[in-house]
């Protein structure tokens, strides 16, 4: 899967992250420094990376503000959980943040909707259980089968996908989904993911769209 | 008990000194200047010359100096006294605030800056071992998040029937760090006099609920918002979202499987929090808002520091936490904007 990038001055820290992960498919390199993080990125390119903030030769903040032109998602881990620490982590580049202490499970599932999001790995196919979008020709597929989508419907749970484990807000669907001249009458988001539910149970989807009202909607694998 | 002193009456009395002694000199004065002695007082028209005399040279005087005096002398004291009654005042009208407090000694007459001075150092110096203190809370607090981590990141790779327990256990020790932390933000904040920003709670709401959503769907429990129009109040959003956030948590505690907890704001500034449990009655939330006193934070209610931080965030907004039994309702009132300073 994944190659990712572990940047922890805590070496113990940095193996269990390492193995974790691992576990789950990514492959894993973990550096104590700044500078030796520097050598890994100069020397190979990595899908994400994973970044403690408080580093023996440096700020984690200040190294990400210092990163120019294209770059993975970066993930932040700190011990720091003051809250406009994380909104300067943030602000500086960050692309997630997820204060210690955490488990493992936590990190995997934010590490994956990283590597999922646009500007992340584009082009890879997303999958999530048994069902599978390949966003280059807005495909989905259950169990290998294609499923018939409206346009609407692929670009909605394309949506969903990217940040699958995670609420999408009512207004950014709506914002994504229509344009300006379209009136969105109130019912026209849930009346697509009540289509798209009924779609993907009769395809026999493993993936549940979950409507938190007045919120928005969640994808998730169901059981996990 | 006898009366504190004060500077008008102690003034008055001097002023009653100096008058009766100036008057006994000038009788001596003009008794020696005109010759007038007892031995003359018998006569009729010897009584009354000196007793115009002594009007004319001493009671009129005296009148005529002490009585503008006296008045003189209130008048300088009030209004001398004006700038520190008005600091008093304005001390009071910031009884809410724990820290940062000092006198405003501009105005103050320059006989009362040395006391006003003093207590300002002392001020400071209690400010700073306030500091000093929620910065140590803090440091352990943030200490213990590594070791946690790897405790946490340790038991993941357990395959054993208690490492769910000891999960659960790390998970509450988790919990009550990011309250300590949470709580050291709030009193940092303070000190650092951020102003306050219009927060929308429809919006706060939203944004907590969408955090939280994954965490009840996991225990079998919905989340739901009723918010359609913006509701604007001042504050600090960050401080707003984990007052509610722990509210959100409390709520999900006392909820039934497949029971659902609803967030709704009201025009005017109201964020309120109903789930379907128990309800809790304004004695209650009393004694949970008060725990942080105590030692024994580990309630039946698992709610912690919860209810005490969420009293604490909402008094730093002039704001309250009620509660509403009937309605099964914790709600947190917020000044409406505009009406807060």
């Amino acid at each position: 899967m994944a190659r990712v990038l572990i940047i922890e001055d805590n070496e113990r820290l940095a193996g269990l992250i390492a193995d974790g992960l691992a576990a789950q498919g990514h492959v894993c390199d973990a550096v104590h420094t700044l500078a030796a993080a520097e050598d890994a990125l100069a020397a190979t390119s990595f899908d994400g990376i994973v970044l403690d903030l408080g580093l023996p030769d440096g700020d984690g903040v200040d190294w990400m503000r210092a990163q120019h032109g294209p770059r993975p998602p970066i993930l932040v881990l700190t011990a720091r959980d003051a809250l406009e620490d994380r909104i300067k982590g943030l602000d500086a580049g960050a692309d997630d943040y997820l204060p210690k202490p955490f488990a493992m499970s936590e990190l995997a599932a934010r590490l994956r909707a990283l590597l999922r999001r646009p500007g992340g790995r584009q082009d890879a196919i997303l999958s999530l259980g048994n069902l599978a979008f390949d966003p280059a020709s807005q495909q989905v597929t259950v169990d290998a089968h294609p499923l018939d989508l409206t346009r609407r419907e692929a670009a909605l749970i394309e949506l969903l996908l990217r940040r699958a484990g995670q609420v999408v807000r009512r207004a950014v669907i709506e914002s994504s989904l229509y344009t300006f001249d379209e009136a969105v009458t109130p019912n026209a988001v849930e009346a697509n993911i009540s289509r798209l539910r009924r779609k993907l149970e009769e395809a026999g989807a493993a993936l549940e769209l979950h409507t938190i009202r007045g919120v928005g909607y969640m994808a998730r694998v169901r059981g996990a | 008990m006898s009366r504190p002193p004060s500077i008008i009456r102690r003034l008055t009395a001097s002023l009653a000194w100096v008058g009766g002694l100036g008057a006994l000199l000038l009788l001596i004065v003009i008794g020696i200047e005109y010759r007038i002695s007892f031995s003359n007082l018998g006569d009729h028209d010897a009584f009354v010359r000196a007793i115009h005399e002594l009007s004319e040279h001493v009671l009129l005087p005296m009148a005529v100096l002490i009585l503008p005096m006296a008045l003189a002398g209130r008048w300088a004291i009030k209004s001398g006294v004006r700038p520190l009654i008005e600091a008093a005042a304005q001390i009071d009208a910031r009884a809410g605030e724990t820290r940062g407090v000092r006198v405003d000694t501009t105005g103050f007459p320059i006989e009362a800056r040395p006391f006003a001075d003093a207590i300002n150092r002392v001020l400071g110096r209690i400010d700073g071992a306030a500091a000093l203190h929620e910065a140590f809370a803090a440091d352990i607090a943030h200490e213990l998040r590594t070791p946690l981590t790897l405790l946490s990141l340790e038991l993941d790779r357990l395959d054993h029937p208690d490492a769910e327990r000891m999960r659960g256990d790390v998970a509450r020790m988790r919990r009550l760090i990011d309250q300590l932390m949470l709580l050291a933000q709030i009193d940092a904040d303070h000190a650092a006099q951020i102003a306050p920003m219009p927060v929308d709670l429809s919006d706060v709401a939203g944004d907590v609920l969408a955090q939280l959503a994954p965490i009840a769907l996991d225990r079998g429990l919905r989340l739901a918002l009723e918010a359609d129009v913006p509701v604007v109040v001042t504050g600090r959003r960050e401080a707003i979202g984990a007052a509610l956030r722990n509210l959100i948590e409390n709520a999900l505690r006392a909820s039934p499987a497949g029971g659902c907890v609803t967030v709704r704001t009201e025009a005017g500034g109201l964020l309120a929090v109903r789930d379907e449990g128990p309800g809790l009655s304004a004695d209650q939330l009393a004694t949970l808002t008060q725990r942080h006193r105590r030692a024994d934070h580990a309630s039946k209610h698992g709610a912690g520091l919860g209810l005490a931080i969420v009293e604490r965030i909402m008094r730093a907004h002039g704001g309250t936490l009620e509660t509403s039994s009937e309605a099964r309702e914790l709600r947190l009132r917020f000044p409406s904007a505009g009406a807060s300073d």
